[in-house]
């Protein structure tokens, strides 16, 4: 009889028992809530990011119009630096529970700005959000637990085992058959609501079935696991309750056990600074500069910005060009515990990945949240993103409060001369509306890596 | 002697320390009925369960129809059919049901007509047919479970205490049933504490105690077993 003839006569068989049919319907309920849940959160993460974006142009044009010179303008507008979750996200919202996405950021010192919401819990992140993330790495075993479990001892308990295993001709091919079907219907019961989520937010082929692939091999696993453990010997003689709790032991240790042992051995293994200590490095700096001479300041400034060294002269005991320096030094001071700090958020990152071989649950996770696209690469990438924007507002502003306002960096760099005074450039409003903006710079950067 | 299809040849089982099945002989020809009787423990149900390959042994061998319980059970399986002491089939599903799934585990197709000639030579009422298994008395279940044995048409028939729970007109019928089978040539091997049942249906017995065949009766000239000599030595080894 062919494979397909016992799958056809092991799922006749299951469909008409109701505890099956009710449990899979629970399945196809949680993964129906879980994609919802994940495209409300998308959704309301898009809406926000439009909504700040409609409201961070007026409010900056408004705060433009009331400006007289470079240095308040650049002090009293913000800019909006956001992540747009992508078409996957709503499968796995991965780090963006962890990881702020939204940032409204000035050309003050930027460590402090990126780094006052940091907060990291890797339990609570693990064990948080009821994403279809969660719903495949931390409830999909139990499921098929659940299923497979008593697969031999039910029949053994209802008296049917010996005749069951007497009459089928080959005994292997009935246990494999009846989990097949088992497993195949809860991965229809899983991926369709998901299938679906991903038709409706329009995510690209190939993370769909990157998505698939991942759940049907944890399935997989759990299911060679079950199978494994439930024909060995030492299972003939327990009961299904007893084979039950040796299976969830497993569960809870490569879902629970693992990752948080991982957490703290990963800790142990990686010394980095916290978000804190950056916060407080550079704001004690910029606090520091008021009442240090000018020199201290224009000393750091000018050694990683020597275009400018022939524009220090100061006419009055504040300047806007100092202002902004010591903000930029402030970011220098800090510049080495943060440089630590994503090194070892990186390095943290690597080995997580290692040890997610010992636990497939985290395995699953991570592999989700890398193709949605929310893992903690895409958290760092978009830090980047935000340094380089600032970057860019600097590198817009400086030749204003220098005096230089024709020049960029580079041309200034090209010809430094031996001026030793420079006055700030005449406000020109109109100069400000080439004032670089966040979701411009980003288009431009991609398109020139998607060019490279 | 007719063919030889089934045979234990110094056949050993042990659990842990302890011996169940010790140095076991026997062999049962072609059409032949055979009991093997004892008491609570004497090891009957681990003969036939080794027979049927769920416990192997740690020594000696079993073969039906010349195949070795530890190397080819997959054919023997194809070769017999196996009536448990307690028929549990599937509760969710009906008695034709339940044989159509059974018969498509043996890889056996039937036809509707077959399965419903099969229940009406078990005496199974009709009205039983299409209802949920989960309605059944032990009676019915044994039959309908009696009816997938003959519709596997399989030549050698395994038996675990088959009359346990039946009414006497329903041990009748199934006495009736098995001779019948035998004289078409089914070889059937049954365990039983039933004396009387025994002699009745079954050309030979083995008396089985503490794991050994401590007697061998056969139907001579009689139409049966001597009930009478069979009951002393049974009583006399319980009382040992």
């Amino acid at each position: 009889m062919s494979a397909f003839s016992n799958i056809s006569r092991e799922a006749r068989f299951l469909v008409k028992q109701r505890y099956f049919l009710a449990l899979l319907s629970i399945v196809l309920l949680l993964s129906v809530f879980s994609v919802w849940s994940g495209i409300s959160e998308t959704k309301t993460q898009l809406s926000t990011i439009e909504r700040l974006q409609e409201k961070d142009d007026v409010d900056r044009a408004n705060v433009l119009a009331k400006q007289s010179d470079y240095g308040s303008a650049a002090y009293y507008t913000f800019h909006l630096t956001h992540s747009a979750p992508s078409a996957m996200a709503f499968a796995a919202m991965g780090q963006r529970d962890i990881y702020p996405w939204k940032h409204r950021i000035r050309m003050l010192a930027l460590e402090g700005q990126i780094y006052e919401t940091d907060s990291d819990n890797p339990e609570l992140s693990f064990l948080g959000r009821f994403d279809f993330a969660f719903l495949i790495s931390v409830l999909l075993p139990l499921f098929v637990i659940l299923l497979l479990h008593d697969l031999r001892s039910a029949e053994r308990e209802a008296g049917r085992y010996d005749l069951l295993i007497a009459t089928a001709s080959k005994q292997q091919r009935l246990w494999l058959s009846r989990a097949s079907v088992l497993c195949t219907a809860l991965a229809i019961a899983l991926l369709l609501p998901f299938v679906i989520g991903a038709l409706i937010m329009q995510a690209p082929l190939v993370s769909t079935l990157q998505v698939i692939a991942v759940v049907l091999g944890h399935i997989l696993f759990w299911m060679l696991l079950t199978l494994w453990f439930t024909s060995s010997k030492v299972t003939v003689k327990q009961s299904s309750a007893q084979i039950a709790s040796v299976l969830l032991a497993v569960w809870l240790g490569v879902t629970v056990l693992v990752p948080v042992a991982s957490d703290i051995a990963i800790d142990e293994m990686v010394q980095s600074p916290n978000g804190g200590e950056i916060v407080l490095t550079q704001r004690e700096a910029v606090n520091d500069a008021w009442d240090l001479p000018f020199a201290e300041t224009w000393e750091p400034f000018i050694a990683t910005h020597p275009q400018w060294k022939n524009y220090t002269e100061m006419n009055s005991q504040f300047e806007w060009k100092w202002y902004y320096a010591f903000q930029q030094v402030g970011d220098q001071k800090a510049a080495a515990i943060s440089t630590a700090y994503r090194e070892a958020t990186f390095e943290k990152n690597t080995l997580a990945g290692r040890f997610a071989f010992l636990s497939p649950p985290m395995l699953a996770q991570k592999l989700l949240s890398s193709i949605a696209e929310t893992d903690t690469l895409a958290a760092m990438k978009y830090e980047q993103e935000v340094r380089d924007y600032h970057q860019a507002l600097r590198q817009f502003y400086y030749p204003l409060l220098f005096g230089n306002a024709n020049r960029t960096e580079t041309q200034s760099n090209q010809t430094i001369n031996n001026k030793t005074t420079g006055n700030k450039a005449a406000f020109d409003p109109k100069a400000l509306s080439k004032l670089p903006k966040f979701t411009t710079f980003k288009n431009t950067i991609d398109s020139s890596k998607e060019n490279i | 002697m007719q063919k030889e299809m089934i045979v234990a040849s110094s056949l050993c089982v042990r659990f842990a320390k302890q011996t169940v099945l010790d140095e076991v002989n026997f062999k049962v020809g072609q059409g032949e009925v055979f009991a093997l009787l004892g008491g609570n423990g004497a090891g009957k149900s681990t003969t036939l369960k080794t027979f049927l390959g769920t416990i192997a042994p740690q020594s000696g061998t079993a073969t039906v129809m010349g195949m070795s319980v530890t190397k080819d059970i997959d054919s023997i399986r194809q070769k017999v059919a196996y009536l448990p002491e307690s028929v549990m089939l599937y509760g969710h599903l009906t008695g034709v049901e339940n044989i159509k799934y059974f018969l498509s585990l043996a890889d056996i197709e039937k036809s509707a007509p077959d399965i419903e000639q099969a229940l009406m030579r078990v005496a199974l009422q009709k009205s039983a047919w299409h209802r949920p298994m989960s309605n059944y008395s032990k009676g019915m279940r044994q039959k309908t479970a009696i009816a997938l044995a003959l519709l596997r048409e399989a030549p050698v028939l395994f038996l675990d205490e088959p009359t346990s729970g039946l009414d006497p007109n329903a041990i009748d019928e199934f006495n009736r049933l098995i001779k019948t089978l035998a004289a078409d040539g089914a070889t059937v091997f049954m365990v039983t504490h039933d004396v009387y049942g025994a002699c009745q249906v079954a050309h030979r017995i083995g008396l089985l105690d503490n794991g050994k065949i401590v007697g061998m009766f056969e139907r001579k000239d009689q139409a049966h077993i001597d009930t009478e000599e069979v009951h002393a030595a049974f009583s006399a080894r319980s009382q040992q």
